[in-house]
């Protein structure tokens, strides 16, 4: 009788034991596990930072002048868009097709300057060589032309773009829409055909480049990058928001 | 089990430390990748597109180690059910784009014939989380070492009653 009260007495005691040993367990495990968690949520955060202040670090300095650029409206309009872009690049033409009337006819109201920056955005080999072919183009009618016929020249690059796979057209076809813009083309043939336009073309890609823009069209809005959209109709619509 | 388990771990774990420390590199790129899918408002997609590659190498490295590998498990499944539900959308929405999972992104000629095998990527990688989630003890894991329970030993008697 007493031997098995003693036993039970016994068990008693180590199952109190164990117990107690579980609940300490269990109460260092679960500090364990916040702290653990706490740690990798402040690795996430502080990673995020870093790379949030390293995404920002080419923000803001993109839109004042540029040696490569075609602008429309007074210099002194109350708002400023840059739009940095890729002659072959399709959401590029998207945007243009958006916000191309609206634009202009603000730019004609003046109340706002619009700066297009064309440059060589595509560098491997199936896309380059049009790439830098029509921003050439570009620069040839530009300087040749005239800042009128070469808005006209871009929006036709724009509307009669190539697929981004080819095939890519000739030098006669540039020439053709160039006519088309309106310039003589006598004063832009040589130029087209003989590539003059191509040292503006490194230079306008070197510049953007400077500024770490790496993709198109990239946008800002006063000085600082426009990313408030989500589709390009939200961003042609927006941007005409903020300007009108 | 416990060996699926490891293999699990460091297949899923592996595939996010890769993606992500491919990403890492280049944020305003990974920014643009989000936003090409044209899911997200603006600035959200600038959020998303900084936080998911530092995401992305912490779950992978918690899985490698073995580390709340249920937490982390979750963690990654539900990343998985969002990229799944992102490419069937650009794909059923008829948009071309590299589906940036590992660095890239943007308009992709090609990309209707990438979706499927995409999807189904990452539908593995789903089943193999999930898996985690609901077996999360295998071999090799800091987890066996940090959270120490008695109930493995519990034939032991206690001793200093004797």
């Amino acid at each position: 009788m007493s031997k098995k009260t003693k036993a039970e007495e016994r068990a008693a005691r180590a199952a109190a034991a164990l117990a107690e040993r579980k609940r300490q367990e269990r109460r260092r495990n679960i500090l364990t596990g916040v702290a653990v968690v706490v740690a990798m949520v402040l690795i996430v955060g502080i990673g995020f930072l870093i790379n949030k202040s390293r995404d920002e670090g080419g923000d803001e300095k993109a839109a004042d002048t540029s040696d490569y650029e075609l602008a429309v409206g007074p210099e002194d309009a109350p708002h400023s868009i840059v739009i940095y872009e890729d002659f072959l690049c399709p959401i590029c033409r998207q945007l243009e097709q958006l916000s191309r009337d609206p634009l202009a006819k603000l730019a004609e109201e003046g109340k706002v300057r619009v700066s297009y920056r064309p440059f060589n955005l595509f560098q491997d080999e199936v896309r380059r060589p049009y790439s830098v072919a029509a921003a050439a183009a570009f620069a040839v009618v530009l300087d040749r032309a005239g800042d009128e016929v070469a808005k006209k020249f871009h929006d036709l690059l724009y509307e009669n773009q190539p697929s981004e796979g080819g095939p890519f057209p000739d030098a006669d076809w540039f020439v053709d829409l160039a006519v088309q813009a309106g310039a003589d083309e006598t004063d832009v043939r040589p130029g087209i055909e003989d590539g003059d336009g191509k040292d503006w073309v490194e230079g306008a890609t070197q510049a953007s480049d400077d500024l770490g823009i790496n993709s198109t069209p990239t946008v800002f809005l006063d000085g600082s990058q426009f990313q408030d959209y989500r589709t390009m109709e939200d961003l042609a619509g927006n941007l005409v928001a903020a300007v009108d | 089990m416990a060996w699926a388990g490891l293999v699990a771990r460091l297949v899923v774990g592996g595939v996010w430390i890769y993606a992500g420390l491919l990403k890492l590199p280049d944020p305003d790129q990974s920014v643009d990748a989000v936003r090409a899918y044209e899911l997200l408002p603006g600035d959200l997609a600038v959020t998303v597109g900084q936080l998911l590659p530092v995401l992305e190498v912490v779950v992978g490295t918690a899985l490698v180690l073995g580390l709340l590998v249920r937490g982390a498990a979750v963690v990654s499944a539900v990343l998985f059910v969002a990229f799944i539900v992102g490419i069937v959308s650009v794909w059923a929405r008829g948009i071309e784009i590299d589906c940036g999972c590992f660095g890239g992104g943007g308009y992709d000629p090609d990309a209707t014939s990438k979706y499927p095998w995409e999807i189904a990527r990452d539908a593995a990688l789903l089943a193999a989380s999930l898996f985690l989630v609901r077996l999360p003890r295998s071999r090799w894991a800091l987890d066996s070492v940090l959270f120490r329970s008695t109930d493995d030993r519990v034939a032991e008697p206690a001793d200093e009653t004797t």
